[in-house]
């Protein structure tokens, strides 16, 4: 009666599957992670990963080879509860918390993560943006209450910046039974623009000169513009220096469209000038506005997830053209579920001013309900 | 005073006059509720505030008692029949009604009823009957899928304990539609017996169900079969019944399979007859969508993956919309496959003909067309075939190398070969030609022809040799003559419109295809991606059946190819896209990610870009593997190996080729923002002049001035004016003539225009007035409703082949599911009087766990429920025997371990199961073999958890002794064994029997596990101290399938499984040594020996005198003289004694009888006495009375005189 499971290849998209893997319960193998590397295995972040969810579920059995190429996951039951996990300083909060946010609503408990690590940097998605597009996102699905939250500035140091790490970040999320279909179809206007101009352990006049040059952009569309200066020094500053922008854009049916921009590591290629850096945030926001959609690029995945995990009806979302890592991500989701989206392109009408192709993904859902939470 | 009574005068009703005119006229109008309370407001007013609000509150809860959670509605616009399950004990008249059923619905005798009956009942309703054999498993799988459950009553006998049985079973899987049919009524010869009987049964299935269940009756029979006027009001009833949705049926898709196959290789079954069956499984698909490829779970077999679903043509379909009031004969249809009945029945690989000869005569007499129909089907075969066989080149494609022309050289001979297979060893594949001769004669028939059926399919059931294909084929060819063309024609046509189509694909596939992509196609190397094109066309017609390109293999081998490399060329660029993702700078990249952004942009390709490369991926590299035979190609750096070990990474890179300094790039979202232009009829202008249009006309009062608001036309040459643009340019250019077109045009608008205007405003007084009362139950049911048509809608203008992909498979499909790995006995052992059930499973319902769950002992089941006692469960589509362990929660939230269940309450159980929905109910019996007279289910609960882990725990006392006993403080000994021990329960509580309280301090060295404690106050040496800890239990993880369907025919109901220890016992003889201290034994009490009381010399001094014990000495024997000595009488002496004595009891007698006699005597006296008494006082009253009344009168004539002053007459 032990269920079958599902085999792949690589190292690549590994979260997506573990994730997947513990919702749906089947058993997933992952093969020839860098075989061919110099350095085979699964890397310390990966490892990190893999111990974060072990926390989490309960039951679960996870097999590793000697080097390190080949990793069984059986999920167990996901458990919640309160959590606390040291982050590898490889990857930023952000990696972990991606998936967190796709468990975090089917836990047996409500779900109070505390993470520590790096909490920006360039290759994932900072926590500033997940608190402030993902969680709108999730919102629409009907995981809402009072405990819904993504905290930076919990204790004496709060922000991360990229080598060192050392920021701090609670997570909390309640627990659904089911998730409700949504018809995300008309993202509507922007209405306005906010966002986040922070440093840490640099001369505070860096979070103005970003301001004033993203403003220089987008006041071409918009007045309602506010980005926030948020300097952090001493205790609460983390461990290395650096800065950064996050941009949002809030349509008039509550929708997000987000983009950010952060300074090169310290001791890592170029340093970047703040100016711009605003500048290339600005233009990456209206990138992605070009891009449009009810949900933004790096929230498409959850989104979809989401999606599928609902009831048996039908669900609509727009969104802008797909990123690899959703396309990857429809595809696990048919391995896992057995779902598949209906893919509709919406092209421009002539005289539209409204960006490029749309997407519209419809789908039905599985009828996903939450097998942890305790009947009483 | 005259003492009249007065009476009242009676009412005198007016026939005439005025007032009767009122009165009449008020009685025609009738007086409403409203009149009585204007004409008394006072008696409508309210009395207390209290009483009012009281009442308004009991009005409204039951009013929301009422409300149910409002569901989306999720019923299929064509729904599945609805299943009937007959049910009842043995000998009850169950075959008997359903063939009085399907004889009054379809016209048709069905005499052996085997399997599920699927019948057409009206214009939209079709039925499955299902008979429930007497089988605790039948009753239990059947009771699942019912969607309607005549429960048959032997009237005669009353009712029997299997009827309650099923009515609990219904009760805990969802209670299913329930009727009552009573039979045997025509026994009773009483009609009085018989009214009561009926009430009484009536009444005692009312409890079991609810009020006012309906209870047919059946009176009796009429040559063997149920009267038709009742059987008629009963297919009534049966057909305009509505349902109600149940929840684990609408969670969970599921089939009653109505026609079984075994596919499996007959050369494996030669070589190896207990092989692992593939078999295929048919039937209505209920429930909810069914996914390809899940897990399905067959109570009675076990859990299995489908490995193949497709949907077949309805075999019992729905009559057309055609106005009519009832089916004609040929709509009346009947289909029963186990039965050996059933019409035209389509296959993936064959058709099936079974014709009933009335649907026929007429055709009967002419040749042609049979033989048009003998040409078509031979001609229907082969396509079919054609199909078939390039399905089949999948099991020897093993070899990649293979060139087109030597495939379709070895499909040519396998052809040939898989005919003559199919004839020979498998039975069923190819009975297109043995189809042909099933058709049966009149209803009334020559049996002779039924019988040859028969034999036809025993023939095709269990022959397999050569000689009996020629038989048949020999018999086809002299039965040529008879058949039809209708239905053969109909699959004709419809497969001909099919490779139209697949035609009519052909070149809109061509079309999608990019030009450039081919180009680049071309430039990665032709030879590689053919091949990869020819292993995806193979795989995918045997495994990818979900992909809509079915028809590949007619699809030319070019066109296969372009896809192939299609799609390796996308797969590669996003490869590379994807590589580079962190050195975007390459020129690489950038063309990398034009490439992908075009691909979104071409519509068709994006799904494929989606969904469709992964077959193709993992197509080349099979091939890469099996290419390399003994030598591996190895290519290290091939894109998507890069790809899968690239970084994990959910950032969407921007496009390179947006460069945002240009004004264009800006001006593409200027509309994004609230700045940029609106849509006409959001534009906050044009919905200010819409306002101003409707609430634009308006008169003051005051001063008589009409305002006007603006005119339509205004407004229209307004509106162009702002949003279009051009259209005002072209308006310039228009000549006279066109004018009149555009006034014609002007006026259409216009009329649109006010209808518009007109839908809004309704809209805007809806929204005003009638939300006033709108709920949030109402709210929350239009959401529902709302859900319900976008999910009908959604998918309705698509092709099922599509829209299976995206739904899964809709209930109220007519499916063929293929599994591939059955057990043999499953095949061999097939009885189809056993329901088999394909019950879908959901996300994780395939894994085990432990499962807690609230469960009650059945108050009718007469034991007790023991703890790790096997149980047989019935829990989602499963029966399974398990280990529970019961339990209760204590107030502290700790789960303890029960020896036993509690007689009337409910306890905790967990148990090692498959993972199942909190929430879902079910049931426990202790064995399902045999029949027995006792209640059979143990228990019933639901599940309330599910975990990996338990947490269960039992109490354990540990004991220890005191050897040493300081003041508070002893040593204790025997409790533990080691240190370590020790070193654990330091600080824990423990206590002595006697109630002492203390606390484990610290180990001591000697003796081994002895501990110092203190306690509260001085202990005993007889102390015994105890620690009372919780020790943490194990489930035991037996998880049992009741496998009944695989037992052999006639002992289905034989299933045994694991044993109770007590069974176990009593089975082997074995008996328990009991403990010594447990036996009786013969109750010896020593003597009681007391010792003389010592009194001390020094209290004797102090004792009073008298109570000296000196004194209290016995005082000796006294002396004989001083003795009285007894006398004895002389027999004389005795003699006068003996008769005094008895004279004097005659005296005593004597004496006491008188005594009684006058004691009569004074009562009688006595009430003599109080007569006489009451007598004379009678008289001193009358008399006394005379008296009074004289001198009353007397004063009255003297007060009268008085009065009247002067006497007149004295």
């Amino acid at each position: 009666m032990a269920s079958h499971g599902l085999t792949y290849e690589g190292c690549n998209f590994l979260r997506q599957r573990l994730v997947l893997s513990a919702l749906s319960g089947k058993r997933v193998k992952i093969k020839n992670i860098r075989s061919k590397d110099d350095e085979p295995g699964l890397r310390d972040f990966e490892a990190n990963f893999i111990r974060l969810l072990d926390k989490l579920t309960n039951g679960s059995t996870i097999e590793i080879n000697q080097t390190g190429t080949v990793l069984v996951y059986q999920p167990g039951l996901l458990y919640g509860g309160t959590v606390e996990h040291d982050c590898n300083p490889q990857r930023s909060i952000g990696y972990y918390l991606e998936a967190l946010l796709m468990l975090g609503p089917f836990m047996k408990s409500p779900l109070k993560a505390t993470l520590r690590g790096v909490t920006n940097d360039l290759t994932d998605p900072t926590v500033d943006l997940l608190k402030s597009t993902a969680l709108p996102v999730m919102k629409k699905f009907g995981i809402d209450g009072e405990g819904f939250d993504i905290k930076v500035r919990t204790s004496w140091y709060s922000r991360g910046m990229a080598p060192g790490g050392g920021g701090e970040v609670v997570f909390t999320c309640p627990v659904r039974k089911t998730v409700r279909p949504v018809q995300l179809t008309d993202p509507g206007k922007i209405k306005r623009i906010r966002g986040v101009a922070y440093s840490v352990r640099v001369s505070p006049q860096m979070g103005n000169r970003i301001v004033e040059s993203a403003r220089g952009i987008l006041n071409q569309f918009l007045p309602d513009i506010y980005i926030y200066t948020d300097h952090m020094k001493g205790a609460n500053s983390g461990k290395s220096p650096g800065f950064g922008l996050t941009l949002v854009a809030e349509t008039l049916n509550g929708y997000f469209l987000s983009a950010e921009m952060l300074s090169t590591p310290q001791g890592q290629g170029d340093p970047i000038l703040p100016e711009d850096l605003g500048r290339n945030c600005a233009k990456l926001l209206l990138e992605e506005i070009y891009r449009g959609g009810c949900v933004d690029s790096s929230n498409q995945s959850l989104a979809l997830l989401l999606m599928t995990l609902g009831q048996q009806d039908v669900s609509k979302v727009l969104l802008g053209p797909l990123s690899p890592y959703t396309i990857e991500f429809l595809r696990h989701i048919r391995d896992f579920f057995q779902i598949m989206f209906k893919i509709e392109v919406q092209k421009p009408l002539e005289d539209e001013r409204k960006g490029g192709d749309k997407v519209l993904m419809t789908c039905v859902g599985v009828g996903y309900s939450n097998i942890s939470k305790t009947l009483k | 005073m005259d003492g009249k009574v007065k009476k009242q005068k009676q009412h005198q009703q007016k026939h005439s006059g005025p007032k009767a005119e009122k009165k009449k006229l008020k009685k025609q109008n009738g007086s409403t509720e409203e009149d009585e309370r204007k004409r008394n407001p006072k008696a409508f007013a309210v009395q207390s505030a209290v009483r009012m609000a009281k009442t308004f509150h009991r009005a409204q809860d039951i009013k929301t008692k009422k409300h149910h959670v409002p569901v989306v509605d999720r019923t299929p616009l064509e729904p599945p029949p609805i299943v009937i399950v007959v049910v009842g004990p043995p000998k009850v008249g169950k075959s008997t009604l359903i063939r009085c059923l399907i004889k009054n619905f379809t016209r048709q005798k069905l005499t052996d009823i085997c399997g599920p009956v699927t019948i057409v009942s009206g214009k939209k309703r079709r039925l499955t009957f299902m008979e429930c054999n007497n089988d605790i498993n039948s009753m239990i799988d059947l009771a699942k899928v019912a969607d309607l459950v005549l429960m048959l009553i032997d009237a005669s006998f009353g009712f029997e304990m299997e009827t309650f049985e099923f009515l609990n079973i219904c009760q805990v899987h969802g209670f299913p539609r329930i009727m009552g049919v009573l039979t045997h009524l025509d026994a009773f010869k009483n009609n009085k017996t018989l009214r009561k009987t009926k009430k009484n049964l009536k009444h005692r299935f009312w409890t079991e169900v609810y009020q006012g269940a309906k209870l047919f009756y059946l009176s009796g029979m009429v040559y063997g079969e149920y009267q038709n006027q009742e059987v008629k009001n009963l297919g009534r009833f049966i057909s305009v019944m509505k349902f109600r949705p149940l929840v684990w049926q609408t969670s969970h898709p599921y089939i009653l399979a109505d026609r079984i196959e075994d596919l499996t290789d007959p050369e494996r079954l030669r070589t190896d007859p207990k092989c692992d069956r593939t078999v295929s499984l048919y039937g209505y698909l209920r429930g909810t969508h069914l996914k390809n490829k899940g897990q399905v779970h067959i109570p009675g077999v076990g859990d299995f993956q489908m490995s193949d679903v497709n949907f077949l043509p309805d075999p019992c379909p729905l009559p057309g919309t055609q106005k009519k009031r009832a089916l004609n004969e040929k709509e009346r249809l009947l289909y029963a496959p186990m039965a050996g009945v059933g019409g035209v029945v389509y296959d993936k690989d064959a058709v099936y003909i079974d014709l009933p000869a009335n649907h026929v005569k007429q055709l009967q007499e002419e040749v042609r067309p049979t033989t048009e129909l003998v040409q078509s089907l031979i001609e229907t075969h082969v396509t079919l075939d054609a199909k078939m066989a390039a399905s089949k080149v999948s099991l020897f494609s093993g070899s990649a190398g293979l060139d087109p022309t030597d495939i379709s050289e070895v499909q040519e001979g396998l052809r040939e070969i898989h005919v003559w297979d199919a004839h020979t060893q498998t039975q069923r594949r190819k009975v297109v030609f043995t189809g042909l001769e099933e058709e049966e004669d009149d209803v009334s028939g020559s049996s002779s022809d039924e019988d040859d059926d028969g034999s036809d399919q025993e023939n095709q059931e269990e022959e397999d040799d050569l000689s009996t294909f020629l038989k048949e084929v020999r018999d086809k060819s002299e039965k040529a003559t008879k058949g039809s063309t209708p239905p053969v024609k109909k699959r004709k046509l419809e497969e001909m419109q099919g490779e139209e189509e697949v035609i009519a694909e052909a070149p809109a596939f061509a079309d999608s295809e990019d030009e450039l992509e081919r180009g680049e196609a071309d430039s990665e190397g032709e030879g590689e991606a053919e091949r990869a094109g020819d292993s995806g066309h193979c795989s995918k017609e045997s495994e990818e059946d979900s992909d809509d390109e079915e028809d590949g293999d007619e699809d030319d081998e070019s066109m296969e190819e372009e896809i192939g490399a299609d799609d390796s060329d996308e797969e590669e660029e996003q490869g590379k896209y994807h590589s580079g993702t962190f050195k975007w700078k390459e020129g690489l990249q950038q063309k990398a990610s034009a490439a992908f952004l075009r691909h979104q942009e071409a519509a068709p390709n994006l799904r494929k870009l989606v969904y469709g490369s992964v077959v193709e991926a993992e197509d080349s590299e099979e091939e890469e593997e099996e290419l390399g035979g003994l030598f591996r190609v190895n290519r290290p750096q091939k894109s998507k190996k890069v790809q899968a070990d690239a970084l994990d990474c959910s950032h969407f890179n921007p496009d390179i080729s947006h460069n945002w300094e240009l004004e264009e790039m800006l001006n593409s979202i200027r509309d994004c923002f609230v700045t940029g232009q609106w849509e006409e009829g959001q534009d906050a202008a044009t919905l200010l002049k819409e306002d101003e249009e409707l609430y634009g006309d308006f008169e003051d009062l005051e001063t008589g001035k009409v305002h006007k608001g603006t005119t339509g036309e205004q407004d229209q040459a307004e509106t162009d004016h702002q949003s279009g643009r051009t259209k005002s340019e072209s308006d310039e250019d228009e000549t006279d003539d066109e004018d009149q077109q555009v006034k014609m045009d002007d006026e259409e608008v216009q009329k649109n225009k006010r209808l518009e205007k007109k839908r809004r405003l309704k809209e805007r007084f809806d929204t005003e007035y009638d939300d006033g009362d709108a709920t949030y139950f109402d709210d929350l049911k239009e959401e529902m409703q709302k859900q319900a048509e976008l999910n009908r809608a959604e998918f309705e203008d698509m092709d099922d082949e599509s829209r299976v992909q995206y739904e899964g498979f809709r209930p109220g499909m007519y499916v063929r599911l293929e599994i591939s790995s059955l057990p043999c006995e499953f095949v061999t052992n097939f009885d189809p009087h056993y329901p088999v059930i394909i019950g879908g499973l959901g996300t994780s319902e395939g894994n085990v766990g432990y499962l807690q769950m609230r469960l009650k002992k059945h108050r009718w089941y007469e034991r007790i429920l023991k703890t790790r006692d096997p149980l047989i469960l019935s829990l989602g589509w499963r029966r399974f025997q398990t280990i529970p362990l019961y339990h209760i929660e204590d107030h502290n939230g700790r789960h303890r371990l029960l020896k036993y269940t509690p007689q009337h309450m409910h306890c905790g159980a967990s148990i090692w199961g498959p993972i199942t929905p909190q929430g879902t109910g079910f049931l426990a019996v202790q064995s399902v073999s045999g029949v027995k007279a006792n209640f059979r289910i143990a228990a019933t609960g639901v599940v309330l958890d599910l975990d990996k882990s338990v947490t269960i725990v039992k109490k354990l006392k540990l004991i220890g002794y005191p050897y040493k006993i300081f003041q508070n403080t002893c040593f204790i000994k025997g409790m533990f064994n080691t240190v370590l021990e020790v070193a654990k329960f330091e600080g824990a509580s423990i206590r002595t029997v006697s109630g002492v309280r203390g606390q484990i301090k610290k180990a001591l060295s000697t003796p081994p596990g002895a501990f110092r404690a203190t306690f509260e106050d001085r202990l005993l040496m007889s102390d015994i101290v105890f620690l009372r800890s919780w020790y943490p239990v194990s489930i035991p993880q037996l998880y049992n399938p009741v496998t009944s369907l695989l037992l052999p025919v006639g002992q289905k109901d034989s299933w045994s499984g694991m044993r109770t220890v007590g069974q176990l016992k009593h089975d082997l003889g074995v008996r328990n040594k009991p403990s010594i201290d447990s036996l009786y034994k013969p109750i010896t009490r020593a003597p009681r020996h007391f010792n003389p009381l010592h009194i001390p010399k020094e209290l004797q001094k102090a004792l009073p005198f008298k109570s000296k014990p000196k004194l209290l000495q016995p005082k000796g024997k006294v002396p004989r003289d001083l003795k009285r000595a007894s006398v004895i009488r002389e027999p004389h002496e005795r003699k006068v004694a003996e008769l005094l004595r008895a004279l004097s009891t005659v005296h005593h007698y004597k004496k006491k009888v008188a005594q009684r006699a006058h004691h009569a005597k004074h009562k009688e006296f006595l009430q003599q006495k109080e007569k006489d008494e009451e007598a004379k006082m009678k008289r001193m009253k009358d008399a006394r009375k005379k008296l009074y009344r004289i001198m009353g009168q007397k004063d009255q004539k003297k007060q009268r005189s008085s009065l009247k002053g002067t006497p007149q007459d004295d």
